[in-house]
């Protein structure tokens, strides 16, 4: 507690505007900085014993009754530079305070990234979607985050600063477990970049849960297939899916078995029933792991034939 | 616990509030600004009861620590409207009969005029996603959506007439 209240003291420009007042008499432990330097040096000065809040619509649940237990706060809402969608010509790059209702409106990502587009246009509700971020949705790491099949489909990659270094990981390596990742207590997720698909990809996105709005994914599918210039071979596939591990996961099955094949060649039952086979879900208060089984088969079909579709109708 | 004070805009008025940095912006609207027609259902996102509109955005209250709203420009269901002259949206749900115990109301209205605001002719698919955000256990919701569909058309019209004071 002292150590905390001597790191006030020097980090009084942190407060602007939200506490002028406070500072001085009051130990006051929320910080919202301007800028991403500041933030790494609270978190550098502070680490396990502050808080990083985005949008909040994961903590204040996880914290409903007792938000007496945080000791600081670490709001990133003045992080101008978070909030920004960028393209150019091989990259999108997303702000970690990207909302999800920015996600789903933006044009750009529509064009695109459909998959994610729709997987954000999936969440809670509009109130979740106006306030909950994708870098939020990424660090808390839940096996059923929406937006997380679909960003390791895309082959995201995120960004990731601390005072010392500045890293670049991949989804598939940021996630180690149920609300697990990789990320240390001075580091914070600033953007989140992902390569342009080329002109012949087609995406399909499937959430099942027992209603539309605010719920949780039973299990969701992120299928993401590329055509060759040819526009009938694939060149390449990503299967990624969430709720069937404790993590999102891709499987890398399908992937030997479309690439360099003829899209209508394929055995769309044979690769439902690969999906089915390599996963291994839990029994939990939203499904049984057979209906998830059972499930991820015929969604796999569905996003297979709703490619096809697409497919179909470009050529 | 700390004490620190923000400032925001709610219902067109500067506030000065002193605040914790464990309080909810929720508690902060019934329990320090005293405007109770906010109000608390579930307290995790789910039901809609505790909506606002925080810097033009349809939102939770119950969602945002109090400080997050530092500087924030709020609309409660108290700023709707006044004394005189109800919102159309109001008086919309009364006509049809879309209040009953009156608890999902405000925030239903709050979610109903950001709803007409981003898109003033909605298709029933889209009023139910726009009110998606909120639980009504009474109407069974065929109330509230013909509330909607009215106050649209009254806005459409009226806007239609030229009556742009309010656009």
């Amino acid at each position: 507690m002292e150590e905390f209240q001597e790191g006030l003291q020097n980090s009084k420009n942190f407060f602007r505007g939200d506490s002028k007042k406070s500072q001085r008499t009051v130990p006051c432990q929320y910080f919202a900085p301007q800028k991403i330097e500041e933030a790494l040096e609270i978190l550098s000065r502070y680490g396990k014993e502050i808080k990083i809040i985005a949008g909040g619509t994961d903590l204040l649940i996880q914290y409903y009754d007792r938000l007496y237990e945080i000791n600081g706060w670490l709001d990133l809402k003045n992080l101008k530079e978070l909030k920004i969608i960028e393209i150019n010509k091989k990259h999108m790059t997303i702000g970690a305070m990207v909302t999800h209702a920015q996600l789903e409106k933006s044009a750009e990502i529509k064009k695109y990234f459909p998959v994610l587009s729709k997987a954000a246009a999936d969440i809670g509700s509009p109130q979740i979607r106006n306030r909950g971020t994708i870098g939020g949705n990424i660090v808390n790491a839940s096996p059923a985050g929406d937006l997380l099949s679909p960003l390791m489909a895309y082959d995201a990659q995120f960004k990731l600063l601390s005072l010392q270094k500045e890293a670049l990981i991949s989804a598939e390596e940021f996630f180690i477990g149920p609300k697990k990742t990789i990320l240390e207590p001075a580091q914070l997720l600033t953007r989140i970049i992902l390569p342009l698909p080329s002109k012949r990809t087609y995406g399909s996105w499937i959430k099942i849960g027992k209603r539309k709005a605010l719920i949780i994914a039973t299990i969701a599918l992120a299928l993401v297939v590329e055509m060759a210039e040819d526009n009938k071979t694939v060149k390449d596939v990503r299967t990624c899916l969430g709720s069937v591990a404790p993590t999102p996961i891709e499987i890398k099955e399908i992937r030997k078995k479309m690439v360099g094949k003829n899209f209508k060649q394929l055995d769309f039952n044979q690769l439902g029933q690969i999906v089915e086979d390599k996963i291994f879900p839990i029994d939990d208060i939203r499904g049984t792991r057979e209906y998830r089984k059972d499930v991820a088969k015929e969604i796999m079909i569905n996003a297979l034939e709703e490619i096809g579709l697409a497919w179909r109708s470009y050529k | 616990m700390n004490k620190l004070t923000i400032e925001l805009t709610i219902n067109n008025k500067k506030r000065k509030v002193e605040t914790t940095t464990s309080t909810r912006l929720l508690d902060l609207i019934r329990d320090d600004l005293r405007l109770t027609g906010t109000k608390e259902g579930c307290g995790k996102g789910e039901c809609g009861a505790c909506t606002v509109i925080m810097n033009g955005e349809l939102v939770a209250s119950c969602l945002i620590l109090a400080p997050q709203a530092g500087g924030a420009v709020i609309t409660t269901i108290e700023g709707v409207g006044d004394d005189k002259c109800l919102d159309p949206v109001q008086e919309a749900f009364i006509e049809t009969g879309a209040v009953q115990c009156g608890f999902c109301t405000p925030g239903m209205i709050l979610a109903a005029k950001k709803l007409l605001e981003e898109n003033p002719h909605p298709t029933k698919e889209e009023i139910k996603r726009g009110i998606s955000g909120n639980l009504c256990r009474c109407t069974g919701y065929q109330k509230i959506f013909d509330a909607i569909k009215l106050a649209a058309n009254r806005l459409s019209t009226r806007d239609g007439e030229g009556g742009e004071e309010n656009a």
